[in-house]
């Protein structure tokens, strides 16, 4: 799971707004029918009633003309204890015969009028203005005070329906989204700590049979058949390192053997210059299975807690004789005290082959600097400096390839494995190792190799 | 010294064991672990030489078994794997030192000259002493002929390593791995120019030399005189 921002381009994030949003469309079309339930019905049935009101007025107008609709009306008020009729029948000339509203309404036919009553409150009423045969007007109306009351209340049911659903939606959403987000997390663990070379670790199987677990399992089983692979690949290695340097030893002895048999002379010059061929051959394919076991981050047993600074210091004290044979000086700027946390052989390994180069490289009567400091974003930072040519930036990356020689080099010794093996090494520990110009712009540039190395686990 | 050979390459043991057996030693030699198991048990031999590669019992659980046995004789480990962990390994099984195949005859020896002569270290000496040039362990001195020689921290810690094999070879490795705990071959001759620096400060000058170069094999300091 990400921090801050990373939190949503989640899919958790993501299926946590479909799912209010899918709740709150449930919620508007439960409040729509609801609606039309409650508000309408009983909207439609004051219309009914007025259009029945109307509909007998009318009648009792074709039977006993406009003195019977006035009586009816006046009936009809009478028995209305609830207050909720309204009518007015007009004259022709627009004067009132009988009924409770003072003015017809503006237009024929259904609309919504507000009625001030005799109290002072307006009442909203629902009327039909009707023409009677010989120019007399009509109308009936009923209070709606009760339907918009009952609308209001709707409206606020509404109002905290939706509120719950959005929060209900929201904890729902927060509630699933935090189960997947703890299961994926526990996934992310286990596969970043195989990424991290701990091949033996598994993804964690709940054990409930859903997607996830058979997600693992399966990534599970195939992390089984990587660790085959690479059991088997160590003991192919294992095999060609014994099956081809058991000849080689049988070869290395034979010479020696005659180197000794030979006595003191040029046979003897002869043999030896063979046996160290053989023994170049040797220590070359070595190496060469070093930094293969190296990166198959197989050697991890051999960690431990060590003084990283007494290896710095031991490194430097051992080059500075051979710098000193070049002419160079070689400065130490190592801080005392500085704990490492790895395989001491292989870290030790790892400075000495940097501080080779340098000596090697670096410009006969120059200087070589060894430092080791903590880094001021924790860690520790290891930085072995000289002033010869440098290493062009377009060739930085592929000097850390096996066998990969720069022109410049070719001329002095070397194996081309050294800066591969320091690659494997820091690749196994979790460093990174940077190569940049010691002095940028000068025609010497130099070469600082920095390795930063984390801090060791708590 | 009685040494046991466990190593089931023939080729390898016959050159081992001619080679142990020109330099005075008596050879008993075992081509399988099994075989071996059961010699070693037998007790009386002053080194166990163990491949790690063996046929039916490996190396490793060789020498482990013989450790839960009691049996102290010193082991050292022949491997033809490059293993970056095999020391640690060899050493955690029981094992006393540790040699990567291919090794030149001369490195086996003075490795196992070393081992058997280990516990005649323990006894406490204060003064180490070869010709006139004499380390004073407790007053933490050195001096030829009665003048005083300053040594740098490793250079007293490469001197003190020859002299107390005094006559017996040291080769490279060895110095590597004791004074400056490399277990590894540096392609600079980093030993070299520690031993002529050693050999300015206490050679020169003086009518005999007394820290020799063995050609093929390492260093010994010893008085010829």
């Amino acid at each position: 799971m990400g921090e801050g921002g990373g939190f949503t381009r989640t899919t958790t994030f993501r299926l946590t707004l479909l799912h209010l949003a899918l709740t709150l469309a449930g919620t508007v079309l439960l409040g729509a029918i609801a609606w039309w339930a409650t508000v309408g019905f009983a909207a439609r049935q004051a219309s009914e009633e007025v259009a029945r009101g109307m509909g007998v007025l009318g009648q009792s107008a074709a039977l006993s003309g406009l003195r019977g609709v006035a009586l009816s009306i006046e009936a009809r008020l009478a028995a209305d204890r609830a207050g909720v009729e309204y009518y007015l029948l007009a004259a022709p000339d627009g004067q009132r015969l009988a009924g409770n509203l003072a003015t017809a309404p503006p237009e024929m036919g259904w609309q919504t009028i507000e009625v001030r009553e005799a109290s002072g409150a307006t009442v909203p009423v629902i009327a039909l203005r009707a023409a009677l045969s010989g120019g007399a007007t009509l109308v009936v109306g009923r209070d709606l005070s009760a339907v918009r009351a009952l609308e209001s209340r709707l409206l606020g049911a509404a109002g905290w329906v939706a509120f719950g659903a959005i929060v209900i939606g929201l904890a729902g959403g927060y509630l699933i989204g935090r189960g997947i987000a703890r299961r994926t997390a526990a996934m992310d663990r286990a596969l970043a700590a195989v990424a991290a070379g701990d091949l033996a670790r598994r993804l964690p199987v709940a054990g409930r049979g859903d997607e996830f677990d058979t997600l693992s399992a399966r990534i599970n089983a195939m992390l089984d058949r990587l660790g085959e692979v690479m059991a088997a690949l160590r003991s192919v290695t294992d095999d060609i390192a014994h099956d081809m340097r058991t000849p080689l030893t049988r070869l290395r002895q034979r010479l020696e053997e005659v180197r000794r048999a030979a006595g003191e002379g040029e046979a003897a010059k002869a043999a030896a210059a063979a046996e160290a061929e053989c023994d170049a051959i040797l220590e070359l394919f070595a190496a060469l299975l070093r930094i293969a076991q190296v990166e198959a981050g197989a050697q991890r047993s051999a960690f431990g807690r060590f003084d990283l600074s007494g290896v710095a210091e031991a490194v430097a004290e051992v080059y500075a004789p051979a710098a000193e044979e070049r002419g160079q000086t070689l400065e130490a700027e190592i801080v005392p005290g500085i704990e490492g946390f790895g395989d001491r052989a292989l870290i030790t390994q790892l400075i000495a082959n940097l501080a080779e180069n340098a000596v090697r490289h670096g410009r006969e009567g120059g200087a070589v600097r060894i430092a080791l400091s903590p880094a001021a974003a924790g860690g520790v930072e290891l930085s072995v400096t000289d002033d010869g040519p440098g290493i062009p930036e377009a060739e930085r990356e592929r000097v850390f390839r096996r066998f990969h020689r720069l022109d410049s080099a070719r001329a002095t010794p070397g194996s081309g494995l050294g800066l591969a093996l320091v690659r494997a090494v820091a690749g196994l520990h979790g460093m990174a190792v940077t190569l940049e110009d010691a002095a940028p712009g000068s025609d010497m540039p130099g070469l600082v190799a920095r390795v930063f190395i984390p801090p060791p686990p708590a | 010294m009685r040494i046991l050979l466990v190593e089931d390459d023939s080729e390898t043991a016959a050159y081992v064991r001619r080679g142990l057996i020109e330099a005075g030693h008596t050879v008993d030699h075992a081509a399988d672990g099994q075989e071996g198991l059961f010699l070693a048990s037998g007790g009386g031999h002053d080194v166990l030489v163990v491949d790690r590669m063996l046929p039916k019992l490996d190396g490793l659980s060789l020498v482990r078994a013989l450790r839960a046995a009691g049996v102290t004789a010193p082991a050292i480990f022949l491997t033809a794997r490059a293993g970056v962990g095999d020391r640690v390994e060899g050493l955690d099984a029981g094992g006393d030192d540790y040699l990567a195949k291919p090794f030149a005859f001369a490195e086996l020896l003075a490795r196992v000259n070393a081992l058997a002569r280990r516990p005649r270290l323990q006894q406490e000496t204060t003064l180490l002493r070869v010709g006139d040039l004499e380390m004073d362990l407790l007053r933490h001195t050195v001096s030829r002929a009665g003048q005083r020689i300053t040594l740098q921290p490793r250079e007293w810690r490469l001197l003190e390593f020859l002299m107390r094999r005094k006559g017996e070879v040291a080769t490279r490795t060895m110095l590597l791995e004791a004074v400056w705990d490399f277990h590894f071959d540096p392609m600079t001759s980093v030993v070299e120019t520690h031993i002529s620096r050693l050999r300015s400060k206490i050679d020169k000058g003086f009518d005999r030399p007394l820290i020799h170069t063995v050609r093929g094999a390492g260093y010994v300091v010893r008085d010829d005189g």
